[in-house]
């Protein structure tokens, strides 16, 4: 009956798309062990990882119980007293089934009376039963083993049971009958719950360890390429995704962590990674239907509200990868055209002229006339870092001081640097995020080329989204070059003595994680080193690192209107900031960042309290005759 | 149905203009270009025209990127491409080229001329009026809505203060198109790359057979006047500076 119910899901997985993921065996199985064994991301969440491990823990050791109830009967003459089942096993059986019982009492704790926001829009139904189901099958365990205690077995293994037994004899019940009673009640029980698993979100029982073992090993920051023998760029049928992708969706626990850590969900937009893939799941178990995929089963606005950010993914206890899904949907509406006008705009521009700004590219290089020195034409004259600028930092009024502020720095340091002049075009990390991905083969294929005409050892990125496409999309263009964070160049020049800072006796300051920098390619200590370095003491907001909350920004989202958002993301995270008390400056280490948070902090009217400074605005060099910047200005472009 | 659409490449005007030697006209050579947007929004009322009724639709492009527009427009639905062939760095002079998109439409056998109502470089809009005299053809400047109507079109055009006239016109016609009745779809990088195979006609330019009557003597750019400031783009000063000029003349209170 269980495989009946289980039916539609075996030929939806055996029909899907194929996808790699049997490789690397060890690296899977460790994966499953740590996240299982470990119980390691369950724990993030104190109270639910301990409850969690103690059900789950609790389960492995009843489950000899089940083995003796349906043996015994099935095979008569079946126990498992030969291997210890009336001494030890006993023993343990009737330990953990209280423990059992406790887990069942904290998660009903936490259920309906703390109530965490995450649960909102779980299945309620789904938890109550299997709550119900769980006492059902331990109560019925433990009064069987009075019952039999009470009928004059020996109860020394099995003191809870003998406790109930001693309960039993004064009521005064009749030991055989109860037994019975208890024992019909347990294997219906059990029998009951087998037959209710395939269609509640306790498949993931089953489907847990599987999910995570076939997890994507790819490195974070690659996006996934659209499959050649697909016949579109996009998805709009459940069943063109690939079966991983739809074994994500079954496997789902609705335990919300991806919802508690969305910024589109905080911001009060129509996305809960959660919902996303329930309710894809519950069109799957539905079969075939009239309504579409993308614009029905899952809206429009759903898709256009993801940062890409990452979190949920991070988060997720059974490995679900949403941002495939996201992305996949996001070709679709691409490629037939429905995007907003904001993106429209910024893709149009990109197609035109290489930045979503509609800038000319002579104007790209235009933020070097201000330097003291001149910067080399990577193009013309061999260097040793090529510096990928991208279009925030070239462009935008506000990040070009930071920009100069890198070149300043870079050059005191004595770096052999060169820029790609108006040869640059924008990465495409964000144009690929937004499911345009003709245009960023187009943008990739475009830097590719240019930056394979120049002579250098490594790539330098301003900007996290840019280091991230150079660093792992640019890959499947078989590009593979090495590229740095200007937060990691700077960190090692210090490290090597050739950049010497005159530390400042600095305030506290806080910093905020870049999602592709930190997140996507763990980026984390060398901007913290940097900002001790300068001379100021960091105090780390309770969302950092992996936990980093993103500013709204990512995935083509800073090309969107803020329609229907609440809260924006980067006020929620200023107000974080504030929440730390005497803060003085807000660091960031994303061009996109220095706009975003800028303009947060004007909107809260808070720019008295907290001022956004870059990194590279905290380092002053020490001023010395030989790093000091050449007095003769020469003019260039 | 037969439609011929016009998309003619302006100079960006984000880009900086500069004379040219002779001080005729602008130095060419330095700009980038890109289509006149309401010729982009008469590609898009020719395709939602093929949509709704079932036209043809071909597409002329005239000046520097002509190539890369045309294939965007047959992704966007146009039947066939053709790339007007004019002198490299002059000016789309709606005088010089009203003959050859007059000639082009009778070889085409269309019987539906759409264009932007204007351009940079013909703000007085007259490519719509010279090709519609030119072919004899009625003519309707300044629409926002083209809809089939039997064997006809309805064609609602654009006056002042909002007021809005709709016509029933029979074909052929020509049409200066304002604001196509939807607003341009976008066109996904993969259905570009697919379009960048489509074949691209060539056409070369007719004499324009206007007499010429006038000849630009000068051309000059805007010059900054005495009255005018220069704030700079540095956020942060110039809204300062703003308030203190607007304090200072009376005109806000700090």
């Amino acid at each position: 009956m269980t495989g009946w119910r289980a039916r539609h899901y075996v030929s939806a997985l055996a029909n899907a798309p194929k996808v790699a993921r049997f490789d690397q065996p060890l690296r899977r199985l460790e994966g499953v062990a740590t996240a299982i064994g470990l119980h390691r991301k369950m724990l993030r969440k104190p109270l639910a990882g301990v409850l969690h491990a103690i059900i789950f823990i609790s389960f492995f050791v009843l489950f000899t119980a089940t083995i003796e109830a349906f043996g015994s009967r099935l095979f008569p003459g079946f126990s498992l007293a030969l291997v210890g089942g009336e001494t030890w096993i006993a023993g343990l059986q009737d330990f953990f089934a209280v423990l059992m019982l406790i887990g069942v009492g904290l998660a009903l704790y936490q259920r309906y009376v703390l109530r965490p926001a995450r649960f909102k829009g779980s299945s309620g139904s789904d938890a109550a039963i299997i709550y119900v189901l769980i006492v059902l099958i331990v109560g019925s365990l433990l009064f069987e083993a009075a019952a039999r205690i009470l009928g004059g077995a020996d109860g020394s293994w099995r003191p809870v049971a003998s406790w109930l037994a001693g309960l039993l004899g004064r009521i005064g019940v009749p030991a055989q009958e109860t037994q019975e009673i208890c024992y019909w009640l347990h294997v219906g029980a059990i029998l009951a719950f087998l037959v209710y698993i395939p269609g509640s979100k306790h498949r993931h029982m089953f489907l847990a360890a599987p999910n995570i073992y076939f997890r994507n090993l790819e490195p974070r920051g690659a996006a996934p390429a659209v499959p050649r023998d697909r016949e579109n760029p996009g998805v709009d049928k459940l069943a063109e995704f690939d079966w991983k992708q739809q074994l994500d969706l079954l496997s789902c626990t609705e335990c919300g962590r991806c919802q508690a850590v969305c910024p589109a969900y905080a911001a009060g937009l129509p996305l809960s990674p959660k919902m996303l893939i329930t309710d894809m799941r519950d069109a799957l178990a539905a079969g075939p239907s009239a309504l579409p995929l993308v614009g029905g089963v899952i809206s429009e606005a759903t898709l256009w509200a993801c940062t890409t950010c990452r979190a949920c993914m991070e988060e997720c206890p059974v490995e679900i990868e949403h941002l495939p899904k996201i992305i996949d949907m996001r070709r679709h509406l691409v490629d037939e055209g429905r995007v907003s006008p904001g993106l429209q705009d910024a893709l149009s521009n990109l197609t035109r002229l290489g930045n979503s700004m509609g800038k000319p590219s002579k104007m790209r290089a235009r933020w070097t006339r201000e330097l003291g020195f001149p910067v080399k034409d990577a193009r013309s004259e061999p260097v040793d870092v090529l510096w990928f600028v991208g279009d925030y930092a070239s462009y935008d009024p506000r990040v070009q001081e930071i920009t100069r502020k890198v070149a300043e720095l870079l050059n005191a340091a004595g770096v052999d640097f060169g820029i790609l002049f108006d040869a640059e075009r924008n990465s495409g990390n964000d144009v690929r995020r937004a499911g345009e991905e003709g245009l960023f083969e187009t943008l990739a294929q475009s830097n590719i080329d240019a930056i394979g005409e120049c002579t250098f050892n490594r790539i330098m990125t301003t900007d996290p989204h840019s280091l991230n496409a150079l660093k792992n999309d640019y890959r499947h263009f078989g590009a593979a070059f090495e590229v740095l964070h200007y937060t990691a160049l700077l960190a090692e020049l210090i490290q090597a003595g050739k950049l010497d800072l005159a530390p400042v006796d600095g305030g506290k300051v806080t910093y905020h994680d870049p999602c592709y920098l930190g997140r996507y390619n763990g980026g984390f200590d060398a901007p913290r080193d940097l900002i001790r370095a300068a001379g100021y003491t960091l105090h780390d907001m309770p969302r950092c690192r992996e936990n980093s909350f993103c500013c709204g920004a990512g995935g083509g989202r800073i090309w969107q209107s803020d329609d229907g958002v609440a809260e924006r993301p980067s006020e929620n995270r200023i107000r974080e900031a504030l929440s730390l008390g005497d803060i003085d400056y807000f660091v960031v280490a994303c061009p996109k960042d220095k706009v975003m948070y800028t303009a947060a902090i004007d909107a809260l009217g808070v720019a008295d309290k907290l001022k956004v400074l870059d990194i590279a605005e905290l380092l002053v060099p020490r001023p010395t005759r030989d790093t000091a910047p050449e007095a003769a200005g020469v003019d260039i472009i | 149905m037969n439609i011929l659409v016009v998309l003619r490449m302006i100079p960006d005007s984000a880009g900086e203009l500069q004379l040219a030697e002779d001080g005729r006209g602008i130095d060419r050579e330095w700009l980038d270009f890109q289509l006149n947007d309401f010729d982009d929004h008469a590609l898009e009322e020719a395709i939602l025209l093929k949509e709704g009724s079932g036209a043809t639709v071909t597409a002329v492009a005239i000046g520097e990127g002509a190539n890369r527009v045309l294939q965007m427009a047959a992704a966007r639905g146009a039947d066939e491409v053709i790339a007007l062939q004019t002198e490299d760095d002059a000016m789309i002079s709606s005088r010089t080229i009203a003959a050859t998109i007059a000639a082009t439409a009778r070889a085409k056998s269309a019987d539906l001329v759409l264009c932007g109502v204007q351009s940079t470089e013909d703000v007085f809009g007259q490519l719509a009026p010279y090709v519609g005299a030119l072919l004899d053809w009625p003519h309707v400047s300044g629409t926002n809505r083209v809809l089939p109507d039997g064997a006809g079109l309805r064609v609602t055009q654009e006056r002042g203060a909002g007021v809005a006239v709709t016509y029933e016109m029979a074909l052929p016609a020509v049409l200066g198109v304002q604001t196509a009745s939807k607003a341009p779809r976008y066109v996904s990088g993969s259905k570009l790359r697919e379009a960048s195979k489509t074949p691209i006609g060539r056409a070369t330019l007719e004499p324009s057979g206007f007499e010429r009557s006038a000849e630009i003597r000068e051309l000059r750019l805007p010059t900054q006047g005495g009255s005018g400031e220069d704030l700079g783009n540095d956020a942060e000063n110039v809204a300062d500076r703003l308030v203190a000029i607007l304090a200072a003349n009376g005109l806000a209170r700090k």
